[in-house]
């Protein structure tokens, strides 16, 4: 943990949202992105005082209409949100009850609405006549890397066929039963983290964990209408892709201890806030851990165009893509590739093939272009 | 990805400029296309928030939604796109081509046709979208919307299912039909970046393809191509002027929203009309021409749909007309490859390089060689062929080349260095080949087992025969008010 | 265009790249100072435009508040009244606890009221500060829903004058009150019709959302539903919760009764009230 600290400095660890921790499973073999993420590094911050800002941003437009659509869906007591669970997986009428968990007065802190959301699920899970059946705004935990992320789902119904089910609003939408499939894939990967930390709490309360449904209810806009629409998405793969990685998180520890003693992150912020620590130095610093950068990156992670850059400057063919790297046979850099082609590099143990392909190709190309 | 392509991106990232992948154009360009630039409000399924349109490069036509999520605007500024989309597609239906056909009634083929360029996937999947959203209103009743608004709507529904037809050409992506015939320094995930791929194909002079497209990745410099507009720019100037459209909605705010996304749609404008040229310096292959021909029928059987009265397309296939489909694209796809091999020795080499096809010169040639008697003689000749390419194709194999299209060989034997073929197809029925039929001793021949035929559809049910494991007969199409009430919000 | 319009163009489209640079170098003050800049130049091209614009047009300036009425339009009815009575008036007609934005709909539909959330927003906290100074001066407060831990529940306006029991929420409350909100809305047209008059656009289509939410409600997409099967169909479902929502409200009615002061009967327990009553 002190490692941990260390590695960040003198800022609090940043929290991983369920977005972050989802996002976590996109590159899992980046050691770089495991250790920064495991010391709960700002890697935003990290990647701005590099002089290579994340291209990410949302639009207020998107954030507007993403409120104003959750909003509709939970508006008197979730009524839409009722009437989808009684058509979709024929609620019974009188399971009706709506509970605001976070609605317990005042401001209350994550810890105080985290305890409350443990009793009235432990409640619920022990006893059906006390159970409710909607429970918005809960607040779950999951724990990464020794760090407590507090996490927090639409909404959690419960006792459809005595399953706890996580409800996932999202306002793209499905037009004549077809929604874009990267934003229903997303939507997968963050109800699964959701999932995976109410199991987690049922069973610290010592419940069954698999009283918690894979399968998730996704509401999403119908058509070019606002009304809602639910589905149910299976994300058991998911599920086993985050336990992967997670489990892999938690092993980073190995990593760490190959690092040097003496490593850190730290933006040395002033009074103000504003990074102070050298940028040569701490470029040196993030460069001490290994990347494995893939054009995939550019969407997920926020360092992504520095490892783009270190990519390019190392002429590797990950710039490339996994396809093009495929049909390289895996030959690591842009110049071992060339070499191969036009014969100017003897080909190592195991690349003969890779070779004779890439040197027809080379003519052949020559031939034709 | 072919090692050939791969290949391709790895010279590009050593030159620093984006290298060819094609020596001839592989899809049509017509002289007029009508460049399409579709902008979304972020966050919406389909509301538009602007688009540039025209045919001519100079004189953009501008339309903008000041307030994208009010309905009736929305509906005004579709039929404000009908009045500059429709007479450019309905001027080609003026003049037709009689159009003979063996065995069937002659039949009217529209002499040209109109096509659509957009900047990417995106925009063509928002396309789609719009067309969606559109073709089901109606002229009349509660919900009225101007008549154009639904013929507008199935005219764009056409041209983006149709851009799904491998080989068509009435509705082009620009980054697309780029990477068809250029392969960059980047991977095709950054391709899609339009800026960014025009960077590495045509940098400006003293700058590398690789800083070009870096710098096109700058928003401020290359606005996104859209729909999707730049958040920053959503946050920074789109917002407070659509919030100043809603205080007080008149023109001069209007002009204010125009103003605003006129900066993003401008830099774009001009990157779809260097995308034409670039295109337009490369000449048309053979196959671009015939397939465009297919595509003037397919519009032309659509225009006469739409002026017969036919319900506007549904929202989804029945299972008939689903398989159907399925099939007509896999065989196009298939021509479509083909066709473009027998075209492009670029596009062949790649099928060369995995033994599909072979280049050589030929060592022996048996130009009387016949099989059968009397009657029942016809002509086969035999070839030798010495190749370097690794050649893998089993005895039997059927084989196309490039320099004599109507005939077909077959393999007779691979021995190391030496193929020794037959030709079985296109000899005529002459009892001595026609000179020059046959190639000589000497002469360089390429073949490949990749045939363009047509091949006859399969043998499906008519609609109204659907197995009911398939869903049963589709219910005929009834409008409902359901369709024109649907909000479009 | 003047070059003056083209100069002042060219130094927005500027203006607007600094912007977003400073805003993606994080530098908060630089990009604050530049927007005042820039909304500066944006004037000044608004007003070069109108300088050349024929004056008929559009009368609205921007020098102009947007909460006032446009020029030449006659007021609202409603808007002579006070915000907190045409809340008042809004729940009266729906009897039960309600959303601000509930409120807004609900006015706006029966009352052709043009009530906006943001008049709302602070309408509680005025009320609780009427209540302390001088308690029960006014006839009615509008006042908080009490939660079952005896906390305001958050967004719910209610009534003072209205009995404890209504005013507390259990768990089946939310469903409860919706479904009285659809009969309260369908009667209130039912009304209407009864006296010739002609049902307002904007009821049909409150009623038409609401319903569509309530099971047993025929649908036909031509019409709006029928408010008496809505009433009807309500009713049915009511029927299944009406018990046990009366003795969950009970309960916390008679705590709240118990534990609470007042003022925070009306306006909700305290942290501390509320520590009081967690720890016993």
């Amino acid at each position: 943990m002190e490692r941990f600290d260390r590695l960040r400095g003198a800022v609090p660890a940043r929290p991983h949202d369920a977005r972050a921790i989802a996002a976590l499973a996109a590159n899992p073999g980046c050691a770089r992105r495991a250790v920064m993420d495991a010391a709960g590094v700002d890697k935003d911050a990290t990647a701005t005082h590099l002089g290579f800002p994340a291209p990410f941003g949302q639009s207020p437009f998107a954030i507007t209409r993403g409120n104003a659509f959750e909003a509709l869906v939970k508006d008197s007591g979730c009524a839409e949100l009722l009437r989808l669970l009684r058509e979709l997986l024929g609620l019974p009428i009188p399971l009706a009850a709506y509970t605001d968990l976070g609605d317990i007065g005042g401001n209350p802190s994550a810890h105080l609405r985290h305890a409350h959301t443990l009793k009235l699920i432990d409640r619920a899970a022990r006893d059906d006549d006390e159970a409710g059946t909607l429970y918005d705004h809960p607040l779950l935990r999951l724990e990464i890397a020794g760090h407590t992320s507090y996490l927090e789902p639409d909404v959690v119904a419960f006792r459809l066929a005595g399953r706890f089910h996580i409800v996932e609003i999202k306002s793209f939408a499905i037009v004549d039963g077809q929604a874009e499939p990267d934003k229903v894939a997303a939507a997968a990967r963050q109800a699964a983290v959701y999932v995976l930390a109410l199991r987690t709490m049922l069973a610290e309360l010592g419940h069954d964990p698999a009283r918690v449904s894979h399968e998730v209810v996704l509401v999403c806009p119908e058509n070019f209408a606002n009304r809602p629409a639910g589905t149910l998405l299976d994300v058991r793969r998911e599920l086993a892709v985050l336990r992967r990685q997670l489990s892999r998180m938690a092993r980073v520890g190995a990593i760490v201890d190959g690092l040097p003693e003496e490593l850190t992150f730290d933006l040395a912020p002033d009074a103000d806030g504003v990074p102070t620590r050298p940028v040569p130095e701490l470029r040196e610093a993030v460069r001490t851990v290994g990347a494995r950068y893939a054009p995939e990156c550019l969407s997920t992670c926020d360092l992504c165009f520095f490892c783009r850059d270190e990519a390019a400057a190392g002429g590797s063919t990950e710039l490339l893509g996994r396809q093009v790297r495929d049909a390289l046979g895996g030959v690591a850099t842009v110049s071992e590739a060339l070499g191969l082609a036009d014969g100017s590099l003897t080909p190592g143990e195991g690349q003969e093939e890779i070779a004779r392909l890439l040197r027809l190709a080379d003519r052949i190309y020559a031939e034709a272009g | 990805m072919s090692t050939l392509a791969a290949l391709a991106r790895l010279r590009a990232v050593r030159t620093g400029t984006a290298q060819r992948l094609a020596t001839v154009r592989h899809c049509h360009l017509s002289e007029r296309p009508m460049v399409f630039i579709p902008l979304r409000l972020a966050g919406e399924a389909a509301a538009p928030l602007a688009a540039m349109v025209g045919t001519d490069p100079g004189h953009p036509h501008l339309l903008v939604v000041p307030q994208p999520r009010d309905r009736d605007l929305r509906f005004a500024f579709a039929a404000e796109l009908a009045e500059i989309v429709l007479p450019y597609v309905e001027g080609f239906l003026k003049e037709t081509e009689t159009v003979e056909r063996r065995g069937a009634e002659p039949y009217e083929r529209c002499a040209d046709a109109p096509q659509l360029l957009v900047p990417g996937r995106s925009a063509l999947a928002f396309t789609l979208l719009l067309g969606r959203s559109t073709r089901f209103r109606r002229a009349e009743g509660p919900h009225a919307v101007h008549p154009s608004v639904p013929i507008l709507g199935r005219w764009l529904t056409f041209f983006a299912q149709r851009a799904r037809h491998p080989g068509s050409a009435l509705l082009l992506a620009a980054t697309e039909a780029l990477s068809l015939h250029w392969a960059t320094g980047q991977s095709a995930l950054e391709d899609a970046n339009l800026a960014s791929l025009i960077g590495w194909i045509d940098p400006p002079p003293g700058t590398t393809g690789a800083d070009a497209a870096r710098e096109a990745e700058d928003p401020l410099v290359w606005p996104p191509a859209g729909p999707a507009t730049d958040p920053g720019f959503d946050a920074e100037v789109l917002a407070p002027a659509i919030r100043a459209y809603e205080e007080a909605p008149g023109e001069r705010a209007a002009a204010r929203v125009a103003e605003a996304v006129r900066t993003q749609l401008d830099p774009t404008w001009r990157l779809m009309w260097r995308a034409v040229d670039l295109l337009r310096g490369l000449p048309e292959g053979r196959g671009a021409s015939a397939r465009w021909e297919t595509d003037r029928g397919s519009f032309t059987a659509f225009a006469e749909q739409l002026a017969e009265g036919g319900p506007p397309q549904p929202k989804h296939d029945g299972a008939v007309a689903a398989a159907s489909r399925l099939a007509r694209m896999e065989r196009a796809q298939a021509s479509y490859d083909a066709q473009r091999a027998y075209d492009d020795p670029l596009v062949m080499a790649a099928y060369r390089l995995t033994g599909e096809a072979f280049t050589g010169t030929v060592v022996a040639s048996d130009p009387a060689n016949a099989e059968g008697e009397g009657r029942g003689r016809k002509l086969r000749p035999l070839l030798t062929v010495r190749t370097g390419d690794p050649v893998r194709l089993a005895t039997g194999t059927k084989l196309g080349t490039p320099d004599r299209r109507g005939q077909q060989a077959e393999v007779v034997e691979v021995d190391g260095e030496l193929v020794t073929l037959k030709i079985v197809k296109g000899m005529g029925r002459g009892k001595v080949a026609t000179p020059g039929a046959v190639p000589e001793v000497g002469d360089q021949v390429c073949y490949a087992a990749l045939s363009d035929e047509y091949q006859p559809p399969a043998s499906l049910p008519a609609p109204e025969e659907t197995p009911w494991t398939h869903g049963g007969p589709p219910p005929e199409y009834v409008p409902s008010t359901e369709d024109d009430q649907e909000e479009w919000s | 265009m003047s070059e003056r319009l083209d100069a002042l163009e060219e130094r927005i489209n500027a203006l607007r790249a600094e912007v977003r640079r400073a805003v993606r170098a994080r530098d908060g003050a630089l990009a604050r100072s530049l927007r005042a800049e820039l909304r500066g130049v944006e004037r000044a091209w608004d007003q070069a435009l109108a300088d050349q614009e024929p004056p008929a047009r559009e009368t609205p300036s921007a020098s102009e508040p947007d909460e006032a009425p446009r020029a030449g339009a006659a007021r609202e009815p409603g808007a002579l009244v006070p915000v907190r009575e045409q809340v008042h008036q809004a729940l009266t007609i729906l009897g039960v606890p309600a959303s601000a934005k509930m409120i807004v709909a609900v006015h706006g539909a029966l009352r052709a009221g043009s009530l906006r959330g943001t008049q709302l927003a602070s309408l509680r906290r005025d009320e609780e500060r009427s209540f302390r100074s001088s308690p029960f001066a006014r006839p009615y407060y509008l006042c908080a829903a009490l939660t079952d831990r005896l906390s305001a529940s958050r967004g719910l306006l209610t009534v003072s004058t209205w009995p404890l029991e209504r005013r507390a929420i259990g768990p089946l409350s939310p469903r409860v009150d919706f479904l009285t909100t659809a009969i309260r809305v369908a009667e209130h047209i039912l009304r209407l019709e009864e006296a010739g008059e002609p049902t307002p656009s904007g009821a049909e289509r409150l009623l038409s959302r609401l319903a569509y939410n309530v099971p047993g409600v025929p649908v036909a997409p031509d019409a709006p539903p029928r408010p008496a099967m809505v009433v009807k169909a309500a009713r049915a479902e009511l029927e299944v919760h009406a018990g046990a929502d009366a003795d969950a409200r009970a309960r916390i009615a008679d705590r709240a009764r118990a534990r609470l002061g007042d003022a925070e009967r009306l306006f909700g327990g305290t942290i501390l009230s509320l520590a009081r009553e967690e720890a016993s």
